[in-house]
């Protein structure tokens, strides 16, 4: 059985971190009392920022190619959004329709119009010593690319600061009511800039992960609904850093049946498992909106 | 209060000094070329209408708006206030009239916000705990800031400004979401936080408040200072004038007394209403009002009157008990722009929407604009014409066109001569006469209207015209039920009074203090 487990758990961990990262940054987005669809857009451009990155300067630059890539969307939906008062929705939708396409163009003008067998080194898994022998789950979640221990990281260091700093106490504050936080002195424009920057840095390097940890190689569209998935996740993870975690895993798990199945024999047609993430999305969003308490100025325009 | 020793001093060091302050909204001048000085130790009372440019001279004091003109000190020094942040490192605090409050924190988190570094939830509840004991505001830190009533919110926004080290508080308008006996509560505090060496600033448009309680007076009209002086040297004739220009007669309350076999329109037994999140607003409630009547609910926030007036218009359902209530009975909520109009539509849009819910087929525009102009005539709405979009008109038109539109179709407009009136007598008794419905003899047609805070940011001239117009629909035989949260609104208008407090409806008579009581929970 353990032969059918401990592959299992490794591969939920290895589809849940590019979810993770992504949904922790939409986090904080959501936290400041604005949902970025764009996220979707960020992941992509991160995975094509992976590329460039990788290209150049190996996994490392990689990685950083795929950050500022992500941070690049971002900044584009904030000044739009934040600084020209624009529509989230309407403008985050757009940037994600701009990010397909202008990757897809991007690669192709760079790579050539095949494209294909474009391969990359990709990041090794980085066993941690000790903690990687642990019998089943050791192997799974202490033998990850580093950008799996980031997610770790960043679940506490995000819990602490949302909970701990008054930088945290006043962003959750202009996720409720942000003329209150304004009547404070907080300098509102500035978190939420801030806030969507982080957003799209921890997005790109989602998509940097599905390139450089996982695939080896771009193809367009490879965020394949991800940015999508990281907002249902963050409602279901009921905007706290730790539920965001667990919800992750869980979209993680339901992609990885597939290759438990398979690894058993049973003959299930494997379009079933493409489709159960994108299922639980929908079931995640009827049965936990109806509980959860979204930060009250979530979406609001920001002139009210 | 020795307000006298304050006054000796005669160059009191200036708390808060603003020269020439001039502000321009697109073509309006907001504030025009305005001076005033809030001497250290004082409380200086800052009067106008709605609309004199209170709030936005008080906002540019504080940071909030960046004036064209005129200069900012404090405490001698002048200030570039490019933002709150900046008012609050100066040592300026505000109270805002719409509290400034996050309602799904706490208290100590809302205290909290605003400042640097780590925190911890124990310290920042250390800090709620000192201030409760400098201040005397009982607050407790772990309580949900939304949970708590209107009076403890004001206290807990007090509370933030001095943990922020405030000398210099400016309060907009804080009496008028509180009960008489909190008002005096709260005067008195603000007498003792100056006499500590503070200052404040009180916007108001109650003249006895001002008179009370300030060492100074300044009166502002359509943005521009009318005068600013002493309190002492001021009466409330001389206020009035300042803030209205000329002399004013107040209308002299007008009692109305239907005639006795005036036909019941609502008749509630043991009515219990809940709101939307099933919790019990009015608790087994029965009253009689009869055609003619003006009856004022008076009530602190939030004990029940929104429920009930929203179940007496068919807005709300009935969890038990009977209420019966006329078929169609027009509604005018409290938030004219949320609920009652479509700013961006026509007049003529926003009259057709009465009863559209109830409409089917093809609408007949130019019905609906005959309709909209006869009622712009009746009520005397001042717009060029049914086509103009209702943002367009100022609060008094906007609400007047809410009034007519309302009362439409009901004896409210029918041009029958008024009800008998009957001499000023016992008023207080007089209800017992509803008792029995008179069911032989039928109204023409029971009509109703249930208004909420009619005359919410209205200046005098326009509440004075929408007080007239709901006189008039009552003596043309309308049963109107009104609250105001003013209570010198209610004795203004109403002929009796129902007071509720936490759900349970009581008739009281109609004298200030009795009602003022009953509003907190103390009746005899």
């Amino acid at each position: 059985m353990s032969d059918v487990i401990a592959p299992f758990l490794a591969a939920t961990v290895r589809t849940a971190t590019p979810l993770a990262l992504a949904a922790l940054g939409e986090l904080v987005v959501e936290r400041a009392g604005i949902i970025n669809i764009g996220l979707e857009g960020a992941i992509l451009a991160g995975a094509l920022g992976a590329l460039l990155g990788g290209t150049a300067a190996g996994v490392a630059g990689g990685y950083v190619g795929a950050t500022v890539a992500g941070t690049i969307v971002a900044a584009i939906f904030a000044l739009f959004v934040v600084r020209w008062r624009a529509d989230q929705i309407i403008t985050g939708t757009a940037l994600t329709l701009l990010s397909l396409g202008a990757t897809g163009t991007l690669y192709r003008t760079l790579y050539g119009a095949s494209g294909a067998a474009l391969t990359l080194a990709t990041s090794a898994p980085l066993p941690i010593p000790v903690l990687s022998s642990i019998p089943l789950v050791g192997a799974a979640l202490f033998a990850q690319p580093p950008a799996t221990y980031l997610a770790y990281l960043a679940v506490p260091v995000l819990a602490w600061w949302l909970h701990r700093t008054h930088a945290g106490l006043a962003l959750r504050a202009i996720g409720e009511r942000p003329d209150a936080a304004d009547a404070a002195g907080v300098p509102v424009d500035r978190y939420r800039i801030l806030a969507i920057l982080f957003g799209g840095a921890m997005g790109g390097l989602a998509g940097g992960t599905l390139v450089l940890a996982q695939a080896g190689t771009f193809a367009e569209g490879m965020s394949s609904g991800r940015g999508f998935i990281a907002i249902a996740i963050v409602v279901l993870g009921r905007w706290r850093p730790v539920g965001v975690a667990l919800g992750a895993l869980l979209f993680g798990g339901a992609s990885a049946l597939q290759f438990a199945f398979q690894a058993m024999g049973w003959r299930v047609p494997y379009q079933l498992f493409l489709v159960t993430p994108y299922l639980l999305t929908l079931a995640a969003l009827a049965g936990a909106v109806g509980r959860a308490r979204a930060p009250a100025a979530l979406g609001r325009s920001l002139d009210d | 209060m020795d307000r006298g020793a304050h006054r000796t001093v005669s160059d009191a060091s200036e708390a808060l000094a603003l020269t020439g302050i001039t502000h321009r909204f697109g073509a309006v001048t907001a504030i025009d070329d305005v001076s005033m000085t809030l001497r250290a130790g004082t409380v200086h009372a800052l009067l106008g209408e709605n609309g004199a440019g209170k709030s936005t001279l008080m906002r540019i004091a504080h940071g909030m708006i960046r004036p064209d003109a005129g200069q900012v000190a404090v405490n001698g020094t002048v200030r570039e206030l490019a933002s709150q942040g900046d008012a609050i490192a100066a040592g300026l605090g505000m109270v805002h009239q719409h509290f400034t409050l996050v309602p799904a924190m706490t208290v100590a988190e809302n205290i909290a916000l605003g400042g640097r570094g780590p925190w911890s939830q124990r310290a920042a509840e250390r800090v709620v705990e000192e201030l409760s004991a400098r201040t005397g505001f009982a607050l407790d830190p772990r309580a949900v800031v939304g949970s708590l009533p209107v009076g403890a919110q004001q206290r807990v926004e007090i509370a933030k400004a001095l943990a922020r080290r405030a000398r210099v508080l400016v309060l907009d308008e804080p009496t008028g979401v509180l009960a008489p006996g909190e008002v005096q509560g709260l005067l008195r505090w603000l007498r003792a936080f100056v006499a500590q060496g503070n200052a404040a600033v009180l916007i108001t448009h109650k003249l006895r408040e001002a008179l009370d309680v300030a060492d100074d007076v300044t009166v502002l009209r359509r943005g521009a200072r009318m005068m600013s002086g002493p309190a002492r040297e001021a009466s409330e004739q001389s206020l009035t004038a300042a803030m209205i220009g000329g002399a004013v007669e107040r209308a002299p309350r007008s009692p109305r007394v239907p005639r006795h076999d005036a036909p019941v329109v609502f008749r509630a037994d043991d009515l219990v209403v809940r709101d939307a999140g099933d919790v019990v607003r009015v608790r087994s409630a029965s009253f009689r009002i009869a055609a003619g009547e003006i009856v004022g609910i008076a009530a602190v926030e939030g004990s029940g009157q929104r429920e009930l007036l929203r179940a007496l218009a068919g807005r709300l359902p009935v969890s038990s008990g009977t209420l019966v209530r006329p078929p169609a009975v027009g509604f005018v909520p409290e938030d004219r722009h949320g609920d009652a109009v479509l700013l961006e539509r026509s007049l003529a849009e926003n009259v057709a929407l009465r009863g559209l819910g109830g409409a089917r087929g093809v609408m007949h525009w130019d019905a609906v604009r005959a309709r909209t102009r006869t009622l712009m005539a009746d009520f005397d709405v001042r717009a060029d014409g049914p086509d103009v979009r209702m943002r367009a008109l100022s609060g008094g038109n906007q609400q007047k066109l809410v009034l007519a539109r309302e009362l439409e179709d009901g004896p409210g407009l029918a041009r029958g001569a008024p009800p008998e009136r009957q001499g000023e007598q016992d008023r207080t008794a007089d209800h017992h006469r509803f008792v029995a419905p008179s069911v032989d003899s039928p109204p023409p047609t029971a009509s109703a209207l249930v208004v909420e805070n009619p005359t919410r940011g209205l200046d005098v001239r326009a509440t004075a015209a929408v007080h007239d117009r709901l006189r008039e629909a009552a003596d043309r035989g309308a049963a109107v039920v009104f609250h105001a949260s003013d209570l010198d609104e209610v004795l203004l208008l109403a002929s009796r009074v129902l007071v509720i407090f936490g759900g349970t409806v009581r008739e009281t008579p109609l004298q200030r203090d009795a009602i003022g009581r009953a509003m907190v929970g103390f009746h005899s």
